[in-house]
């Protein structure tokens, strides 16, 4: 039986292991043609021509296109409509596209590429947020190089930090982080007789994508379907446009034929989006009891040269820029930049991430100035129900890091860490760090966040959820096979699932935002409890019941229990027609009803109102002599509301801490001049299985009265912690602190040998 | 499309070189294919050189000698009796290399013949003076390994020849006392070298080190031997100041670059700091750690 | 040209360029899909495969090599219908999230088992470490081929008439050195 709750196995890891699943990647259909693109090659230059004649003379070749072949208006952007699908007058980055081919092989296809001649004028580049906001800077847009100023203060904001007796003032750095799924951007794209285009994608958002093919390539929305299988991961990175405007436009000049693009790893790494890097200036301020009072941030994003996901980013990183603490004075700016370096966007985190090392590391600064316990400085200004948070809008919601960090303090990792630390082996050094963090969920105001479910029972009498949400990986598809099992009573084989597609599903929203769970589970609970009613209905007619009572769902059929009678659900779905069948059902997630007078530069996306917390502990052992960390114990305690699967929520909690040890300890990308050194899995490194310690996670429980059976999203908040957990483990072993990330064995090694911090050891290589 | 051949003797492979001089050999396949994929190599044919038998297997010879055929993978390496027994230093390095499928498949004389300053492989080959043995259609030639490798992935391999195994002499006087590897890498397993260091020491009971073999990876241009480091330890007890002494030897010889993996001032700091680390694995006869 | 090899047990011959890359054999012309490619470098580990029992990757293979070789792909996994112990084991742990790299996961979980019956998890995760998952943090997985490697082990263990060489003796020389 699926019952909500209990960690039932998920549905698609047979199909999964078995490697019978078809990801995107895998369709190949019957005479296809393969689609590729030229790219820039420099990071900001001007277009002077583009020479294609001699790759359009290539023997396989189908057509070599440029921006004088897109129809409409040449622009994509989820919010800003500022990147061409293929480039016109200028390339602002390494990889911008400038022609597309399609050929009949790969062999083909990457001769045609390189027949390809651009004729570009270099043009000089800003690859430095705070760099390109100078006067003199290289314009990457006309209009200037300032996407987005934002501001959120609440109180007396910065001036509060004149009545503060202590105030700790600290620089930090984080990176570019690649998604690194497995899979890269790909997909296939045909044209129909009737004209319209189809695509099979690996993609966050089929719905979105349909409006983003359509104008930017003049296309009825409604003469395109998107349809997304199971992604091989996405995180993010797959939230927008990556391959769609190019297939369709491939589709539209290939002759009728499907053309498949799939990016090769580097082109993923070259072409596609990252988390965003910032630069971040705080300055906490506290009273002598440790009280927080005042907290004032500049926060710099590079969002690289289009604007995608940036000013949203930057927004959510700026509404957590407080923590889950209660700061009643706060002055946050945020500068939103465009630069030449690879685009920004969208990543587990969104933003979060970046400045949730920010204020724990200020946190600890804190600590130590005042020589109080961190943890106790933590639960003193955690958040509680009813207290405003940073942004000013009250925690009406259920508030759960003064939980977590109380449940992180009865663990042994912390209560035996002076002894754990004591006990390290010879050239060893070892520290303890603990973070606090919360992850909002939804998009905010400005924009519903909503979902519509729809239910149907099968004339076979199965019950058929039509999901409008992509599953990336993170299972949300198995919670809705749960919570349909849950309410109808049926078991695994009685349930099925149909994939986001915009000619079967419908408009669910993205697959972002910690949402998926939340918003598409409350619609599905809306649509299964109308679909009991239906067949309570239904079955009262074949029973000749007075009226439908005393009736009960069982698995295969409904029972009628007074007399025991029961009627087959494959009956009932045998006797009626469709409309009968099927239950739609829609919902739309609460937002803030006390929305502050700040936040006015943010057109959508401020403020939110629902949050998961979480509070981590890292145990980390420093080689004296290498400068290496090794994570060798961790602890994540995680409040998401209630726990639909346990599984899939440890599953979450791990892929996250997992993640963010990559983020806070290896993963460097190396850029030179807007262009990637290391654009490959041999020198962008990720954790292997021999990196990562056993992670432990805890759930501390509590209830979301709005949330499908109590539930909140926790895919995000997990990444949020380990950088500011693990910085301050290092920190606590070697006894300097480390603020930028990632944070390598040098600079480790340099703040062992006593040196000026390393944080140049890289020296020009990093940005 | 390029042919790829795969003879089954020596003799079939003079063949292929003389059809077609221009073909790359193919050993696992680990680093060719990876450098035709980057457009680094493009060869108009392919000779695979794993189905031969001469260049196969690992056998211990008259004078018990070792010999390692060139195609012998990693893995097979790991898991030889012979190896695991004499050469403990060989395991660790080759243990640590790529992962288990690189291991599967990348061989010995594939390592050699990359000849990258980084290859795991090297260092321990080199403090064990790994002699080769190179073979063409005419002729049979050996030569120290450290003779045959001349700059980055570049080697003394003629037009026509190919490696056919390297060969280990005993390490007596070492096997009961320190045969020390480590690198240091990005991270623990799929990890290029940022440096490395092999290490063989031969310590008397009263603690003096009687001989020393030292090889770093990574911090030259080939693999760096250092005998003014290795001068620092024989003679001496193993304590922290002789080997502090080393390691300043060690630096002096060494002349890193910097990298998308590390810069030069952490390798010369690390490929120092790399010999303190003997302190600990010391054998019960060496002297008390005195850190 | 003409290559001659045993794929999943079955006897294949398939023309093809001797210079195509095995991983595409595998995946475009034979439409054996559950082969990922995930780096093209050998540095992800999606595209494992067994050839001759041992974990290769096919995306550093060139089809001419396989000639009168035994592959095995991730299709070619389990008895007919029966799931493979640590396909089993992979779906009840947990083990599986976007599932992109678990065919792979799974290829080398068991090239390990069949090399080392009693691994510790440090053994496991040395096992699996040319396989990258960016979406589980590992711990599940590791959790699953400790599981599978446990039932497979009792499995033979009950075997009445299991030879000396199926049993598993823990420390009996053969099974591997560990650390």
């Amino acid at each position: 039986m699926l019952e909500v709750g209990y960690s039932v196995p998920r549905f698609d890891a047979r199909s999964k292991v078995t490697g019978e699943e078809k990801y995107a990647a895998d369709c190949f259909p019957e005479g296809f043609a393969w689609g590729g693109v030229k790219r820039a090659g420099i990071a900001h230059a001007k277009i002077v021509g583009i020479e294609t004649a001699p790759a359009r003379a290539l023997a396989g070749v189908i057509a070599v296109l440029t921006h004088q072949d897109v129809p409409g208006t040449n622009r994509q952007g989820l919010v800003h409509k500022d990147q061409p699908v293929l480039a016109a007058e200028k390339v602002r980055h390494w990889g911008d596209p400038v022609a597309l081919v399609i050929a009949e092989s790969r062999e083909t296809l990457a001769r045609a590429l390189s027949l390809i001649r651009v004729d570009l004028e270099p043009l000089p580049g800003v690859f430095d947020a705070e760099q390109a906001l100078r006067p003199q800077a290289p314009l990457v847009h006309e209009s200037g190089n300032l996407l987005l100023k934002g501001e959120i203060r609440a109180g007396k904001g910065e001036d509060a930090l004149g009545e503060c007796e202590i105030v700790v003032e600290e620089t930090f750095e984080v990176p570019f982080q690649e998604h690194a799924f497995i899979e890269t951007e790909n997909g296939v794209a045909w044209q129909e007789a009737d004209g319209t285009i189809c695509m099979h994608v690996s993609s966050q958002a089929p719905f979105r994508d349909r409006f983003e093919i359509a104008h930017a390539l003049g296309i009825d929305p409604l003469k395109i379907r998107v349809s997304s299988p199971y992604l091989g991961g996405g995180f993010g990175g797959k939230d927008g446009a990556t391959v769609q405007c190019l297939l369709a436009l491939a589709a539209l000049n290939s002759g009728g034929r499907p053309v498949k693009m799939s990016w090769d790893r580097e082109e993923s790494f070259v072409a596609g989006y990252k988390r965003h890097p910032v630069r971040m200036y705080y300055r906490l301020g506290a009273r002598p009891d440790g009280t927080l009072h005042g907290l004032h941030c500049r926060l710099y994003w590079d969002t690289g040269p289009y604007a995608h996901l940036g000013g949203e980013v930057m927004e959510l990183g700026m509404e957590h820029a407080g923590g889950p603490y209660r700061i009643p004075n706060t002055e946050i700016e945020g500068w939103c930049v465009y630069t030449n370096n690879p685009i920004s966007g969208a990543m587990r985190g969104f933003g979060v991430c970046q400045v949730s090392f920010a204020f724990e590391r200020v946190m600890d600064l804190l600590a130590k100035k005042l020589g109080m316990d961190p943890l106790a400085l933590r639960i003193k200004n955690g958040l509680r129900r009813g207290d405003k948070n940073c942004c000013g809008v009250t925690m009406v919601h259920s508030t759960g890091i003064v939980p977590c960090l109380e449940a992180l303090g009865r663990h042994r990792l912390w209560t035996e860490r002076d002894e754990w630390k004591r006990s390290a082996g010879p050239f060893k050094r070892r520290g303890t760090g603990i973070a606090a963090v919360l992850n909002a969920m939804g998009y905010g105001r400005g924009l519903p966040d909503s979902a519509i479910a729809r239910v149907e029972l099968t004339p076979e009498g199965k019950i058929r959820v039509f999901c409008g949400v992509v599953d990336m990986g993170q299972g949300n598809s198995n919670a809705f096979l749960q919570i349909a099992g849950e309410i109808l009573c049926q078991d695994s084989s009685c349930v099925e699932l149909v994939h986001p597609d915009t000619g079967r599903t419908h408009p669910s929203g993205s697959s972002s935002a910690g949402r998926t769970t939340y918003t598409y589970g409350n619609a599905l609970i809306r649509a299964c409890e109308e679909l009991k009613a239906k067949l309570f209905h239904r079955t009262a007619l074949f029973l000749m019941l007075d009226e439908p009572r005393g009736l009960a769902l069982a698995p295969g059929a409904v029972r009628h229990l007074p007399t025991n009678r029961e009627v087959p659900l494959a009956m009932l779905g045998k006797s009626f027609p469709e409309s009968d069948r099927v239950c739609i059902s829609e919902y739309v997630m609460p937002v803030a009803q006390d929305v502050p007078d700040t936040g006015k530069d943010f057109s959508i996306g401020f403020p939110h109102v629902l949050f998961s917390h979480a509070a981590h502990i890292a145990c980390v052992e420093v080689d004296e002599l290498t400068g290496k960390v090794t994570v060798e114990k961790y602890l994540a305690v995680t409040e998401g509301g209630r726990i639909i699967n346990p599984q899939g929520f440890e599953q979450q909690v791990h892929g996250a801490v997992g993640q963010g040890i990559g983020y806070a300890l290896m993963e460097r990308l190396m850029m030179k001049d807007g262009r990637i050194l290391n654009p490959d899995f041999t020198n962008y490194i990720l954790p292997t299985s021999l990196d990562l310690p056993d992670l432990d996670s805890i759930a501390v429980e509590t209830v979301e009265p709005t949330g499908p059976f109590g539930m909140k999203g926790i895919g995000e908040v997990g990444i949020n912690a380990p950088l500011p957990a693990i910085a301050s483990a290092i920190e606590d072993a070697v006894g300097a602190a480390v603020n930028r990330a990632p944070i390598s064995a040098a600079c480790v090694l340099h703040a062992l040998s006593g040196r000026e911090r390393a944080n140049d050891a890289d020296g020009g290589v990093q940005r | 499309m390029r042919n790829v051949f795969q003879p089954e003797s020596l003799p079939e492979l003079w063949r292929v070189f003389e059809a077609h001089p221009g073909a790359s050999v193919c050993a696992g396949g680990t680093d060719l294919l990876v450098k035709m994929r980057s457009a680094m190599m493009n060869p108009e044919s392919i000779a695979c050189v794993d189905r031969i038998p001469d260049l196969r297997g690992i056998t211990t010879e008259e004078g018990g000698m070792l010999r390692i055929g060139a195609c012998a993978t990693h893995g097979q390496i790991v898991s030889d009796p012979a190896v695991r027994r004499m050469f403990p230093i060989l395991v660790r390095a080759v243990e640590n290399l790529g992962s288990p499928p690189i291991r599967n498949m990348g061989t010995i004389g594939g390592n050699i013949c990359t000849a990258s300053p980084a290859g795991d492989t090297l260092p321990p080959l080199y403090a064990l003076g790994a002699e080769i043995e190179l073979r063409c259609k005419a002729a049979q030639r050996r030569m120290l390994l450290k003779d045959f490798i001349s700059g980055p992935g570049k080697t003394c391999l003629r037009q026509g020849e190919i490696l056919a195994s390297v060969r280990l002499k005993p390490p007596e006087g070492y096997y009961n006392n320190i045969q020390h590897f480590e690198k240091v890498g990005q991270r623990n397993a799929l990890a290029c070298s940022i440096a490395s260091l092999a290490a063989l020491l031969q310590v008397a009971s009263d603690g003096v080190v009687l001989k020393a073999a030292l090889a770093w990876g990574s911090v030259a241009p080939v693999v760096m031997t250092c005998p003014d480091a290795e001068k620092e330890l024989i003679g001496k007890p193993l304590t922290s100041e002789t080997l502090r002494r080393a390691a300043a030897a060690a630096r002096q010889c060494a002349n890193p670059i910097s990298d998308v993996r590390a810069d030069r001032d952490y390798r010369l700091e690390v490929l120092g700091n790399l010999l303190m680390r003997l302190l600990e694995v010391a054998p019960e006869s060496a002297p008390a750690r005195d850190y | 040209m003409k290559i001659s090899f045993t794929l999943n047990g079955k006897s294949t011959e398939v023309d093809v360029a001797p210079d195509r890359r095995v991983v595409d054999l595998l995946r475009e012309d034979l439409r054996l899909t559950g082969t990922k490619e995930g780096c093209g470098a050998g540095e992800c580990g999606a595209c494992t495969i067994l050839v001759n029992g041992e974990s290769r990757l096919s995306c550093l293979m060139l089809a001419a090599q396989l000639e009168g070789r035994c592959v095995t792909t991730i299709e070619g996994i389990g008895e007919e219908g029966r799931l493979h112990p640590v396909q089993e084991a992979f779906i009840e742990c947990g083990a599986v999230q976007c599932g992109f790299c678990s065919p792979g996961m799974v290829i080398s979980a068991v090239d390990l088992l069949g090399r080392d019956p009693n691994p510790g998890r440090g053994e496991i995760r040395r096992g699996l470490s040319g396989n990258l998952c960016r979406c589980t943090g590992y711990v599940k997985i590791v959790d699953a081929v400790e599981t599978a490697a446990r039932r497979m082990n009792a499995a033979s263990d009950v075997k009445p008439d299991a030879g000396e060489k199926e049993r598993v003796v823990p420390g009996a020389p053969g099974q591997g050195q560990r650390r």
